[in-house]
């Protein structure tokens, strides 16, 4: 894995981490926001320049790929690399999350 | 239906600036229509409301405009002309829950100032170190024209306000995503 990949992805925005976990199946843009929307019972709302800028970025980054186009919206589904990198985030997560329930 | 045209000038950076105006102008009842020429803005009566307008700077979008468009009017956020590498987006704040904006993190914030920069800073840097400064010294200690120089000396003042502007605020950006 490349340094530009760990240094964007280890660890990653809370954007990116929404856009691949949601990637896992194929959608659009708008189909991640509200499913964001949904998943988080609308505490976190992303907004469309950062999901533009994003998702571009990341396909550039080969996080993710290109499916095809519906009604103007483009359709991406995480790859091979996204889902290696969004495996190792969730494993950082789930170890802060264990060393909080620890007693220090 | 009566219209307004109004003169104003933002630098560059000012694009926050350029949005509170907007907003500002159709809380008092003129709905911003379009922006021509070296800043003209037209506006047309309308019921005053709280109205939010955001710039956005994405060459990519523009060269892919309905599917850049599409992501926002999904969002709820109508388009309303580009500017000079500028896309002009608008919602009204009754259709919002709380504060929103078309960008909801920092590093896309950031990401955004970086087009700007070399969009739009890059080609002023160029055009200041290779023409600028050099036509000034030359001006001022070799041709002894220094209405020209003065002149230069003025442009060059303007620029370097430009510039700080935008490295202060960049620097400004980046100490508040890391906090």
């Amino acid at each position: 894995m490349d340094q530009h990949i760990k240094k964007v992805y280890m660890p990653m925005t809370e954007t990116a981490f929404y856009i691949l976990f949601c990637l896992q199946k194929p959608n659009h843009g708008y189909g991640v926001v509200q499913l964001v929307e949904k998943l988080t019972d609308g505490e976190i709302r992303l907004a469309p320049g950062t999901m533009y800028g994003s998702l571009s970025k990341m396909e550039k980054d080969r996080v993710i790929e290109f499916v095809k186009e519906e009604d103007k919206r483009k359709i991406y589904q995480i790859t091979d690399l996204g889902r290696e990198v969004l495996n190792i985030e969730l494993n950082r997560i789930k170890r802060l999350y264990r060393i909080t329930q620890e007693e220090l | 239906m009566r219209t307004l045209k109004k003169y104003r000038y933002f630098s560059i950076v000012d694009y926050e600036k350029e949005q509170e105006f907007l907003s500002e102008m159709h809380r008092s009842g003129w709905r911003f229509v379009k922006v021509t020429g070296v800043g003209f803005y037209h506006f047309e009566e309308c019921e005053p409301a709280e109205v939010v307008y955001q710039l956005d700077y994405n060459q990519e979008g523009i060269e892919h405009k309905s599917e850049y468009i599409k992501m926002f009017s999904d969002c709820g956020w109508d388009y309303i002309q580009d500017y000079m590498g500028y896309s002009y987006f608008s919602k009204p704040k009754s259709e919002m829950n709380g504060d929103e904006g078309i960008f909801c993190d920092e590093s896309s914030r950031i990401a955004m100032m970086e087009r700007v920069f070399k969009g739009r800073m890059l080609p002023l840097v160029v055009i200041f170190s290779a023409c600028l400064i050099p036509q000034f010294f030359l001006n001022l200690f070799s041709f002894h024209n220094h209405g020209v120089a003065a002149f230069l000396g003025g442009i060059i003042g303007v620029y370097l306000v430009v510039f700080a502007t935008f490295g202060i605020k960049y620097i400004k950006y980046r100490r508040d995503s890391e906090k």
